[in-house]
């Protein structure tokens, strides 16, 4: 009878004492939980600074090896410019462009569905914008709204009743393509808590497909640059 | 012996157990700590070098890319010519200089009130975005912010406070956005009446333009690498 009140007694003092111990612990290891975040956050940055010498590498042997052609000769320095040229072509945004990725269907609720707040439901040139930006971040190399390709100088900017991308108008439904990993372009938009449900809690109809091969069309419009002037 | 002293004493003995076996815990885990911070420490070296090293290869491009020019510019057209320098341009992989104006955010001075909801007095990526698309707008030809150049496929990205760009380039405020066009012309789209600059200025954002005669725009300068898109056609 003694021995086992004995026992009940260690076993509550020892749990007390880890109980307290372990107090002490977590509040004092609020401070210290910070070189974690930073070892994380610096995986990610070497991470991504792996991949941009990769990229870097390649660049500077193919401009050595056109260097090398131009010298050739006449005819092999015109091939070294032109696909030189193809190449800024294609991150400038000036040639079409395929390869996997997404469309996005953006649309409004149409007019009886809407409630009395209509101005609040419709697509805005801010909700474009975002959609765009989140495709971005999830690594979209070419993308274009309603076949405007979309470049390093477009705007898209709600003018009275449309919205103007590469100051041409366009009006809903919007279609967005992008292409990249489609999957990571498609979860970008769709997370939980992401935009795809803040524009459906608006009213607004935003559907994501999953494309095998899309294609993203040139810019057309006029090229100008009064203002700059390269050094 | 008294009962209730040996049960006294039998309480002290157990907390001072469970104590020591805690702080035993808790040393072998402080170990590993130690470990992971001195972990750290290699990453950020590594960070830093490869840092270096980026910015040697960005310079080396740059330097190749002007003998290319110059070599291939002998037996070309004026047409080819010009059509390389406008895709340079948007490309993003020269520098350029030119009028513009220079356009400085920063979060807000005012003091937040007990209750106050402190989220909606400082920047957020759709504030830049926002003020980025007016400035796309009125015509501006190119744009960095801090530094890193805006491309076509540059997100803005916030993450707690600092502002992330074009995947790996963590800016934190003062955001000072630099674009060349007209001075006027941009200079008018952010200050209209009730435009972006007001809007940002009621959260009591600062917000401020200057025209410049002469605005530096720098090259994009991580490797560019498309693994999806192919030229078409």
């Amino acid at each position: 009878m003694h021995k086992s009140i004995y026992v009940s007694i260690i076993l509550v003092a020892v749990s007390l004492g880890l109980m307290m111990a372990f107090q002490y612990r977590t509040s004092s290891s609020v401070e210290q939980g910070v070189p974690y975040g930073r070892e994380q956050e610096l995986t990610v940055e070497k991470l991504q600074l792996e991949k941009d010498l990769a990229h870097l590498r390649e660049e500077s042997s193919d401009l050595s090896a056109k260097l090398e052609e131009v010298g050739k000769g006449h005819s092999a320095a015109v091939d070294a410019f032109e696909s030189e040229l193809s190449k800024i072509k294609h991150y400038a945004g000036l040639v079409p462009v395929v390869g996997p990725g997404v469309e996005v269907i953006l649309e409004n609720l149409p007019d009886e569905k809407q409630d009395s707040y209509p101005e609040r439901n419709s697509i805005k040139d801010d909700d474009l914008l975002r959609v765009i930006n989140e495709l971005r971040g999830a690594g979209a190399e070419a993308m274009a709204i309603n076949n405007q390709r979309i470049l390093a100088t477009s705007e898209i900017r709600l003018a009275g009743k449309h919205i103007v991308v590469n100051m041409v108008n366009i009006s809903a439904p919007y279609q967005i393509i992008a292409i990249g990993n489609a999957t990571t372009l498609k979860s970008s938009l769709e997370i939980k808590g992401g935009l795809a449900e803040y524009l459906n809690d608006r009213g607004i109809v935003i559907n994501v497909n999953i494309k095998e091969e899309i294609l993203v069309p040139a810019y057309t419009g006029g090229l100008r640059f009064d203002y700059a002037t390269t050094t | 012996m008294n009962l209730k002293s040996a049960h006294l004493m039998l309480l002290m003995v157990g907390l001072i157990l469970g104590i020591l076996l805690a702080f035993q815990f808790r040393f072998t885990r402080e170990i590993q700590h130690t470990e992971s911070v001195q972990r750290v420490t290699e990453l950020s070296e590594q960070v830093n070098q490869m840092k270096e090293d980026r910015k040697s290869l960005q310079a080396e491009i740059d330097t190749l890319r002007n003998n290319l020019d110059r070599a291939a510019s002998v037996p070309l057209t004026d047409e080819l010519k010009e059509e390389l320098a406008k895709a340079k341009v948007l490309a993003g992989v020269s520098e350029l200089t030119g009028p513009g104006v220079e356009v400085t955010l920063n979060d807000s001075t005012i003091t937040i009130r007990p209750g106050e909801n402190p989220n909606l007095y400082v920047l957020h990526d759709e504030d830049l975005l926002r003020v980025l698309n007016e400035i796309k707008a009125a015509g501006a030809e190119a744009i960095s912010i801090n530094g890193q150049r805006l491309l076509a496929t540059t997100e803005v990205r916030c993450t707690g406070p600092t502002i992330v760009l074009n995947k790996n380039y963590r800016l934190a405020p003062p955001y000072v956005i630099s674009a060349i066009g007209n001075p006027d012309t941009l200079e008018k789209s952010l200050k209209m009446k009730g435009g972006v600059a007001e809007t940002l200025q009621f959260w009591g954002i600062q917000v401020s333009v200057k025209k410049l005669n002469q605005v530096k725009i720098p090259a994009y300068s991580p490797g560019i690498k498309y693994e999806y898109s192919l030229v078409a056609g």
